[in-house]
C-alpha cells in the first residue's frame, strides 16, 4: 500500500484509500496473547519516537487553543479592543506601526509578541485565539464529515443495487468538484446571508467555514467505508447475521462497524490536518473567516509586512506550519501503526 | 469500445448539466437581492431603480427562465440587459461582469493562458521530478538514500502548500532576488522573460507536489517489483536497470498516470494559492477577486466554478479511456 498523491491545490484530499479489505483484515496476532487489532496498533504507536514527539506538541498545541481565554487573562493581554485598554492613539504611532515592544522598541512583557500595526491588536492573545479557532474549526468538521461519510459508506455498500448506484454517483458528483473554487463561492454566500448582523457574522462564518469543509470532505471516506462494507458483507460472519435474521440496523452498527474502526481511525487522523490547513489556507485567501481571530487571516494581513514588521508574519506562520506538520506526521504514523506494510 | 465512450461521454454530460443547474441555482437564487450591490454601485439607490435593475437583470423571471437564457447564451450568444444599457455578447455567452462589463467569455480567454502554462509547466516538474525520484528510491530500497528520500518527502508534503510557495516567494524573490519580480509575461514577449517569471512558481508548484508522486510511484514500483513475472526477468539475466525501467516501470505507471490526470485537472481549473502569491493573472485570481470584491462578480464567478467541474470531470473521461491503453489487463465495454 502506498499513499496517493494528495493535490497541492486542492489542499489535499482529506482521507486515504487503502485498496478493500487491507487494514482491518491483515492484522496478524502479536505472539500468542489475544490482542485486539486496536491495542496492537497502540502497542506500536507508544514506541515510535516520531509519534510521541508529534504528539507531545499536539497536545500542547490544544491545551494553549483550549486554555486561550485563561491564558490571555492572566497574561492580561486583548484579542481585541475593549473600552478600558489604552486607545489606539496610545498604541500606534502615526504611521501604524506600534508604539511599543518590536519592531522598533524593546520587548515588554504587556505585549511578548508584540502588537499588530493599524490594527492595535495583542499578538499573542490573537495567535492563542487562533490556534483555539483553528482547532474548533478542524474538529468539528473531521466530527461531521466522518459521521457522514460513515454513513452514506455504510449505506451505500450494504445496499447494493440502485441505491448504491444513486450514492456512489453523489460521492462521485461531489469529488468531480474543485474544493477551493467550491469553497470560494460558498463560504461568501453564506456569509452574505447573515452580514447585516454583525454580532452573528463572526459564528456564521465559522459555521460556514465548517459547513464548506463538510459538504467537500466527506466523499473519500465514504468512499473507503463503502469499499471495505462490500468486501466484508460477503464474509460468513455477515452472511450468518444475515440468515439468523439479525435487524439491518445491528448488523450495519454492531457487526460492520467494529470491522471498520482501524480504516476510520486513519482516515481521520490524516483529515484533522488537512482540515486545519484548509481553514488557515481559506483565511489567507481572505474567504474564510474574517469577523474572528484566525491564523490564516493573521497571515494575510501581516505578509505584506515581512520585511518591516517581520516577528508578526513568522509567529502565525511557525505555528500554523507547526500544528499541521506535527498533526500530519502523527497521522502517518497512526496509520502505520495500524497497517504496517505502509512503509516499507 | 465505443459503446463505452459514448455510455461515458453521456454521463459526463449529465454530470456537467447537473452541476451547472446546482451552480447556477445556488448563485442567483441562494444569494440575498444580488442586484442590490450593482444598483449601489451606480450611485444613489432608491427603491425604483432597485426595481429597475432587477427587472433589466431578469431576477424576476422564474429561475428556470433565467437558466434557460443562460444556456442558450451559452451555445448562440444574446443581448444581456445590464443597468440602462444592453451589451452584446457573442457565444459562448457566459454573461456581463458586473464589475467590467465585458463579456466574462474574454475575461476568461485573457486569464486562461497565465493558468495553462502554470499548470503545464508545474506538472511537468513534478511528474518526471516525481516519478524518477520514486522510482531511484524504490531501486535502492532500505538503503539510506531511500529512507531519506521517504523521510523528508513527508516533511514537504506535510507543510501546507501555501506556505511553502509564501517562504518561497520571501526568501527567494523579496529577500534575495534569485528569481526576478516580475508578473506573467505572454510567451509571445519572448521566451526568455517568459520563462523568468515563471521559473519560481513551476519550481514552487512543481517541488511541493513532486513529493507525493514520489512516493507514490516508488510504492507502486515496489509493488510491482515484487511480481513474479519480475523475478523470470531478473531470474533469466537480464540487466537490473533494464528490469525496473522497462519491465517494472510499465506496469507501475498506470496508477500514477490516474491520479495525474486528475491533478492535472484540478491545476486547470485554477492554481488560486500560486497564482494570488506570485501575483499571476491567472483564472484562479480571477475567481478570487471576483468574490473578494463588493459587488461580488456574480458572472465570473459562475463560469470560473462551471469550467472548472467540466475540467474536472473531462479529466476522469479521458483517464478512463487511457486506462485501457495503458494497461492491457484492463477491459473496458
Amino acid at each position: 500500500m502506498s499513499q496517493p498523491p494528495i493535490a497541492t491545490e486542492t489542499l489535499g484530499s482529506f482521507s486515504e484509500d487503502p485498496a478493500p479489505g487491507d487494514a482491518p483484515t491483515s492484522k496478524k496476532k502479536n505472539g500468542n496473547v489475544a490482542k485486539s487489532p486496536t491495542q496492537i496498533a497502540l502497542t506500536r504507536l507508544r514506541k515510535d519516537r516520531v509519534a510521541l514527539v508529534c504528539g507531545t506538541i499536539v497536545l500542547l498545541l490544544v491545551v494553549l487553543g483550549v486554555f486561550a481565554p485563561l491564558i490571555t487573562h492572566l497574561l492580561d493581554i486583548h484579542e481585541k479592543q475593549e473600552p478600558g485598554l489604552p486607545g489606539l492613539t496610545e498604541l500606534l504611532e502615526y504611521d501604524g506601526f506600534p508604539a511599543i515592544g518590536p519592531p522598533y522598541y524593546p520587548f515588554t512583557w504587556e505585549h511578548p509578541l508584540g502588537i499588530a500595526p493599524q490594527t492595535g491588536y495583542d499578538n499573542l492573545a490573537r495567535l492563542l485565539y487562533g490556534v483555539r479557532t483553528s482547532l474548533l474549526v478542524s474538529t468539528l468538521a473531521t466530527v461531521l464529515s466522518t459521521l457522514i461519510g460513515v454513513t452514506i459508506g455504510l449505506m451505500a455498500g450494504f445496499a447494493r443495487g440502485w441505491p448504491d448506484r444513486i450514492l456512489s454517483f453523489i460521492i462521485d458528483l461531489f469529488l468531480s468538484f474543485p474544493f477551493l473554487l467550491g469553497a470560494l463561492c460558498l463560504a461568501p454566500i453564506i456569509t452574505s446571508r447573515f452580514s447585516a448582523d454583525v454580532d452573528k457574522l463572526g459564528r456564521a462564518q465559522l459555521l460556514a467555514l465548517v459547513g464548506v469543509l463538510v459538504v467537500f470532505g466527506w466523499m473519500s471516506l465514504a468512499r473507503l467505508v463503502r469499499g471495505q462494507v462490500l468486501s466484508l458483507r460477503e464474509r460468513e460472519f455477515i452472511q450468518s447475521a444475515l440468515v439468523i435474521g439479525v435487524p439491518t440496523r445491528r448488523i450495519l452498527f454492531k457487526e460492520l462497524l467494529p470491522n471498520l474502526v482501524a480504516p476510520i481511525v486513519v482516515a481521520v487522523s490524516l483529515m484533522l490536518p488537512a482540515y486545519v490547513a484548509a481553514e488557515a489556507g481559506l483565511s489567507f485567501l481572505g474567504i474564510g473567516l474574517t469577523g474572528i481571530p484566525s491564523l490564516g487571516q493573521t497571515i494575510n494581513v501581516a505578509y505584506g509586512y515581512f520585511d518591516a514588521y517581520s516577528l508578526y508574519l513568522w509567529a502565525p506562520v511557525i505555528v500554523v506550519m507547526v500544528l499541521v506538520v506535527a498533526l500530519n506526521l502523527l497521522g502517518d504514523s497512526i496509520r502505520d501503526a495500524f497497517d504496517p506494510k505502509t512503509r516499507r | 469500445m465505443l459503446g463505452y465512450i459514448v455510455r461515458r461521454l453521456l454521463a459526463a454530460l449529465l454530470v456537467v448539466i447537473i452541476t451547472s443547474m446546482a451552480v447556477f441555482a445556488l448563485f442567483y437564487k441562494a444569494i440575498p437581492n444580488p442586484a442590490g450591490p450593482v444598483c449601489a454601485a451606480q450611485g444613489r439607490c432608491t427603491a425604483d431603480r432597485l426595481a429597475l435593475i432587477e427587472e433589466s437583470m431578469g431576477l424576476n423571471e422564474p429561475i428556470t427562465t433565467q437558466y434557460g437564457k443562460f444556456v442558450k447564451g451559452v451555445f448562440v450568444g444574446r443581448d444581456v440587459p445590464f443597468g440602462s444599457s444592453t451589451y452584446e455578447c457573442d457565444a459562448p455567452c457566459f454573461g456581463i461582469s458586473y464589475g467590467t462589463r465585458q463579456p466574462v467569455t474574454d475575461q476568461l480567454v485573457k486569464a486562461y493562458p497565465a493558468t495553462l502554462t502554470l499548470a503545464l509547466g508545474g506538472a511537468t516538474i513534478y511528474l518526471t521530478f516525481g516519478v524518477t525520484l520514486g522510482v531511484l528510491a524504490a531501486r535502492a530500497r532500505g538503503t539510506i538514500w531511500d529512507r531519506g528520500l521517504v523521510g523528508f518527502s513527508l516533511v514537504i508534503s506535510s507543510i501546507p502548500y501555501y506556505l511553502f510557495a509564501l517562504l518561497a516567494w520571501i526568501f527567494l524573490t523579496l529577500r534575495t532576488n534569485i528569481f526576478p519580480d516580475t508578473e506573467y509575461q505572454p510567451i509571445t514577449q519572448g521566451v526568455l522573460p517568459w520563462i523568468g517569471a515563471m521559473l519560481l512558481p513551476w519550481l514552487v508548484l512543481g517541488i511541493a507536489q513532486s513529493t507525493q508522486y514520489a512516493r507514490f510511484s516508488r510504492g507502486e514500483m515496489l509493488e510491482t517489483l515484487g511480481e513474479d513475472y519480475i523475478r523470470s526477468a531478473s531470474a533469466k539475466g537480464v540487466p537490473r536497470n533494464k528490469v525496473i525501467f522497462k519491465h517494472a516501470l510499465r506496469a507501475a505507471i498506470v496508477p500514477v498516470v490516474t491520479i495525474f490526470g486528475l491533478d492535472f485537472a484540478a491545476l486547470l481549473a485554477g492554481t488560486v494559492f500560486t497564482e494570488k502569491i506570485f501575483g499571476i493573472d491567472g483564472v484562479g485570481l480571477l475567481a478570487l477577486d471576483s468574490v473578494i470584491e463588493t459587488p461580488m462578480d456574480l458572472p465570473v464567478i459562475n463560469a470560473t466554478v462551471m469550467l472548472a467541474a467540466a475540467m474536472v470531470v473531462l479529466a476522469n473521461l479521458v483517464v478512463d479511456i487511457l486506462y485501457g491503453y495503458l494497461d492491457p489487463r484492463v477491459r473496458i465495454g
